[in-house]
């Protein structure tokens, strides 16, 4: 083995490339995890321990009494309910109707097919919290004021969905279709068995992408309920802070992270397939 | 041979499948914005609760609002402030984090991807805690550098500063992603190749790693145009638009007439004035920049 002094600057230069390149990454990491990390650490000290100088970073010892406290003074639980309601609900019915829409536009011949494609499209651009106004006036005259169902009726139509699902089953071959109908299949069974099975990683992005967009979502749950019995855990949340406005931060805390924690917990354990739904959907989007 | 009703009825076909999503598209989509033009002719709230046909009064009572022009310039700084900075971090931390890292790549994907999860209003709690002045993480560590924190969000200068920040650590990991997702499209052989030709980081970055990534660049533009003009969540839960409505924004400033006033005439003028401003600002954006694309891979 010969020994070159390039050889050996190269190597060094090389991995202090890659030193730089961890160092820089790991402090945003670090930067990014610690005001979740910092809020979870309060939320499970007891109360006298939040104005230690310097700040604990551990809770020692830690405790659960500000969560029992927080399920004490708000029903969190019903909000827990509402919330997975509200994001299936909407998930079913975006499903059912971007399922039809897409098969329309990738399978059948019309009129007016590509101004109403047009008009999917146009609604990415038009998201309800910009015509709050009209849409809570639609939902005040269709009589459904502070229901579940008028947290999800605004959502049910999404251009995105269908159009992420037209080009996937564009990318299904008219072969398999072929076979489908010699066997008698008619167009929803095709639909069933053929089209959606060969679209499955597209169901999967949209859905987790819609899952985690309406749980997140508070503006429209916030203009649409008045009552705790149908609000979600955003908007509870919100009002939980006003209701106490004396600032226990511990309790406050509480409560943020219970709100965030099942999504969190969701995507830790399926965090692959979460963010390669993001880029997937993203890119096409 | 189908007889004629058959036929008409094969030709109704595609629109019975699409009928499901453009009943709800009209109903939740375009009358609500057709609708709002008309709402915005009238004179309509408490005060008036017969509407009465006002021609353009709610826009020149807009227009003649003190604090209108506050809440406009407070919208565009915090897109402005935002959105460039968002992408610059999350273009760069893409670029770092699809070289050849090896397993950390993981942990750094789900640290700075994990805002995303969360909702804008527990982000917004999340903040006022750090930003707290007496007793927020931020505050303290800012006097162990031998800064004297600002009040953040009682403070006239850096209520809106607190919100864009909050707002850039919620955002760059979701633009990082799409990043990512476009870095991974790009051919492997276009860096191989020249490589050979001994190109190094930076001339990689230049000449092939930017032009192609334009696509993704022009669409995490938009994602961001139309999501920081309608930022709502955060100022609702950090300042209500306070101090001195130094951070009311556009949507929350259509949020207070129409749910705290209850004028829904005016909430209903400034929707069509902000849907005007919206799209005029997407159609700019897309043709300025279409021309500096390269669209072909």
């Amino acid at each position: 083995m010969k020994f070159k002094l390039t050889n050996i600057k190269n190597y060094f230069k090389r991995n202090l490339h890659r030193l730089a390149i961890h160092l820089l990454l790991t402090s945003v990491g670090i930067l990014t995890v610690v005001p979740y990390f910092w809020s979870l650490s309060t939320s499970l000290k007891r109360r006298e321990d939040v104005f230690t100088t310097p700040p604990r970073w551990f809770p020692i010892p830690p405790t659960i009494e500000n969560y029992l406290e927080v399920f004490k003074l708000a029903p969190f639980g019903i909000y827990l309910v509402n919330t997975i309601i509200v994001v299936l609900g909407i998930l079913l019915l975006q499903i059912f109707m971007a399922t039809t829409a897409a098969y329309a536009f990738s399978r059948l011949n019309f009129k007016g097919k590509n101004f109403l494609f047009i008009l999917f499209l146009i609604q990415m651009m038009l998201p309800v919290h910009a015509i709050i106004v009209p849409n809570y006036l639609m939902i005040k005259n269709l009589g459904v004021l502070n229901t579940r169902i008028a947290m999800m009726l605004p959502f049910f139509a999404t251009g995105y969905g269908t159009f992420l699902l037209r080009q996937a089953f564009k990318q299904v071959p008219r072969d398999f279709e072929d076979a489908a109908l010699i066997d008698g299949c008619s167009s929803p069974q095709i639909i069933i068995n053929v089209l959606m099975p060969m679209a499955k990683a597209t169901y999967v992005a949209f859905s987790l992408i819609s899952i985690v967009t309406h749980w997140n979502d508070f503006f429209w749950p916030l203009v649409v309920t008045d009552t705790p019995q149908v609000r979600t855990l955003t908007v509870g949340l919100a009002m939980f802070v006003q209701q106490e406005s004396g600032a226990d931060w511990t309790l406050l805390m509480a409560a943020t992270i219970f709100v965030t924690a099942p999504l969190l917990i969701l995507f830790i354990v399926y965090q692959r397939k979460f963010i390669e739904s993001f880029m997937s959907a993203g890119l096409k989007g | 041979m189908a007889t004629k009703r058959q036929r008409f009825l094969r030709i109704l076909i595609p629109y019975f499948y699409l009928s499901p999503s453009i009943i709800f598209l009209i109903l939740f989509t375009y009358w609500p914005v057709i609708n709002s033009v008309y709402l915005s002719l009238f004179r309509h709230s408490v005060l008036n609760p017969i509407p009465i046909f006002t021609w353009l009064g709610n826009y020149e009572s807009i227009l003649k609002e003190e604090i209108f022009p506050t809440v406009l310039k407070n919208t565009l700084i915090y897109a402005i402030g935002t959105i460039p900075f968002t992408m610059f971090l999350a273009f760069s931390l893409a670029v770092l984090i699809n070289e050849k890292i090896g397993w950390l790549r993981n942990i750094y994907r789900v640290s700075m991807f994990y805002p995303t999860m969360i909702p804008m209003a527990a982000a917004g709690m999340l903040a006022v805690w750090l930003f707290n002045p007496g007793i927020g993480l931020v505050n303290y560590y800012l006097g162990k550098l031998g800064l004297k924190g600002p009040q953040w969000l009682y403070s006239m200068e850096w209520a809106l500063p607190a919100i864009m920040i909050t707002a850039i650590w919620k955002n760059f990991g979701y633009f990082m992603i799409l990043f990512l997702a476009g870095l991974q499209n790009i051919n492997k052989e276009l860096y191989e190749s020249s490589e050979l030709e001994g190109a190094g980081f930076f001339q990689k970055l230049r000449f092939i790693t930017i032009p192609l990534l334009g696509p993704t660049t022009v669409f995490v533009i938009i994602v961001g145009v139309i999501t920081s003009f309608q930022v709502f969540d955060l100022v609702h839960i950090m300042t209500q638009g306070g101090p001195a409505d130094q951070t009311n924004v556009i949507v929350y400033f259509i949020y207070q007439y129409a749910f705290r006033f209850w004028d829904i005439g005016k909430a209903s003028a400034l929707t069509v004035l902000f849907l005007i401003g919206l799209l005029t600002f997407i159609i700019m954006l897309v043709r300025n920049i279409e021309r500096k694309v390269h669209y072909e891979v």
